[in-house]
């Protein structure tokens, strides 16, 4: 088998100018979804019963369905949905259809992930022991001053190799938002392939920029994870 | 000065506290016995609101309430009166020695930093630890974390301190040296209510001895008369073990 090389170069080139869009996809979908997955954990760790079975029912539904189902089922429905809020309820003349296909995207990948980092951040606090809260208490400190201060800075020591899995794995199904006629890496390369039927040296081009944005996400996340855990380093005597 | 009058904790079914009262006054020692599971760490806990009992008074100075129905305030007020030293710590571990000290000055009591920052190194000086100012719990022996945790519980200048079995998560060898900051506490007139199976410490500083089991006091009596001449044949079987164990740790 041969592989087109110059077909290849240039699709790495073209499939670079991908990269903001994916990126854009994942660093929106995380500012959107870690503050909400946060205060998600927090309500039900702090008992909410109402709240917390909702939350839960939420959590399982996403994690019980494919991010593909996810993201059909929502690009068929979300538009007629936005397009009747709109037009019948806000009596707003926006034309749906003519919408930037990235807020899909947005929207989509934050239900998913909200429900991801949701999990994530409850059993992050768990794991901190209930003596540091007891110690707190009897130090003087109401029960809010305790997770602000002890509580959730060690959750979220905790929490930051998940939270880097979970960018990982959004970083990777933003490939997914070709399927909304998003311009991403995916889109690009699949497009540049097939006009001459260059399936497997497209992919391959996509993988490579993948595997190396990947790294570059574990590494950024290393450096955090590194100073922020500085507490959790035995001297040895 | 502090009057806790029949205190009833439940944990579902199971009693722990059936009727306790306990009066304690300014620069009392007073050291609790009792057999694993007689509820002692749950009584000192109900003092401090970290359990609520469910019958029973408590009286703090001018503050003068039932355990079930204090107040947010009331319980602060009494958390913010006493310091708490826990059987394993419980040390923040995000928060250096000294930071784990000044946290609840400045935070808890809103005490200006410069001023919780000297009296936090004045109370890890206290406890000899004034090398070990920034150094972090995971850094730190058992001994060493556990006086932070003295450290800790003294800054705030607490009217009653209590401790809950503070030396026995500690290796043998490094017992002593939180005996003795805890020694020099009662010398300095502490007012201190001590869990402990240290009788060497009960008998040097305490000036009243409470045996407990079952969830009540079976007697009370200073070091002397409990130790010499217990009366009840519960106090007289607990302290044969203790003793025989503290005598056969010792060859
Ligand atoms: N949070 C809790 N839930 C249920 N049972 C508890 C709890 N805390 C303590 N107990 C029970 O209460 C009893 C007394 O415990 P504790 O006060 O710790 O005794 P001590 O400190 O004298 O050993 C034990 O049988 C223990 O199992
Ligand atoms: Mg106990």
């Amino acid at each position: 088998m041969n592989l087109n090389l110059s077909f290849m170069a240039e699709t790495f080139v073209h499939a670079l100018t991908g990269i903001p869009t994916t990126l854009k996809i994942t660093l929106v979908t995380m500012l959107i979804s870690a503050p909400l997955g946060f205060f998600m954990a927090l309500g039900r760790m702090k008992g909410n019963k109402g709240g917390g079975r909702l939350a839960a029912l939420y959590v399982s539904f996403i994690r019980g369905t494919p991010v593909v189902l996810q993201i059909l089922f929502m690009y068929s429905l979300l538009p007629s949905l936005l397009n009747y809020l709109f037009k019948s309820i806000l009596h707003l003349n926006i034309n749906i259809f003519r919408m930037d296909p990235i807020v899909y995207a947005y929207i989509v990948f934050s239900l998913n992930t909200t429900a991801i980092l949701s999990e994530v951040f409850r059993s992050a606090l768990m794991s901190v022991g209930h003596g540091q809260m007891e110690a707190a208490l009897a130090s003087g400190l109401s029960s809010s001053q305790a997770y602000r201060r002890i509580i959730i800075p060690q959750g979220l020591v905790v929490a930051l190799p998940n939270i880097c899995n979970t960018t990982i794995n959004l970083l990777k199904s933003t490939s997914l938002a070709f399927m909304m006629t998003v311009k991403d890496i995916m889109a690009i390369a699949k497009m540049d392939a097939a006009y001459g039927y260059n399936y497997i040296e497209a992919y391959l081009v996509v993988l490579v920029i993948y595997i190396i944005l990947c790294t570059l996400v574990q590494i950024l996340f290393k450096v955090m994870e590194g100073s922020l855990s500085g507490y959790r380093r035995r001297i040895t005597a | 000065m502090l009057e806790i009058n029949n205190v009833h904790k439940s944990f579902g079914k199971n009693q722990i506290l059936k009727g306790v009262d306990l009066n304690v006054e300014k620069g009392d020692i007073i050291v609790i016995l009792g057999p694993s599971g007689s509820g002692k760490t749950t009584l000192l806990r109900c003092i401090n609101f970290l359990e609520r009992a469910e019958e029973g008074t408590i009286n703090f100075d001018e503050i003068h309430t039932s355990f079930k129905g204090a107040s947010k305030q009331d319980i602060s007020r009494i958390r913010k009166r006493t310091g708490f030293v826990f059987q394993n710590y419980n040390l923040f571990a995000n928060k250096t020695a000294l930071q784990n000290v000044t946290e609840g000055l400045i935070v808890g009591r809103k005490i200006p930093k410069d001023e919780a920052i000297r009296r936090g190194k004045q109370a890890l000086d206290k406890v000899g630890l004034s090398d070990r100012y920034d150094y972090y719990p995971s850094q730190l022996s058992g001994g060493q974390q556990q006086r932070v945790g003295i450290a800790r519980a003294i800054a705030a200048e607490p009217d009653v301190i209590l401790f809950d079995e503070p030396t026995s998560a500690l290796d043998p060898e490094l017992v002593g040296e939180v005996l003795g900051v805890m020694k020099s506490l009662a010398k300095e007139g502490a007012t201190m209510i001590v869990v402990t199976h240290e009788m060497g410490f009960a008998q040097d500083v305490a000036n009243e001895v409470v045996f407990m089991d079952g969830g009540v006091i079976v007697e009370k009596g200073t070091p002397s008369e409990l130790f010499s001449r217990p009366k009840d044949e519960r106090t007289i079987q607990f302290l044969k073990r203790i003793i025989r164990e503290d005598f056969d740790y010792s060859i």
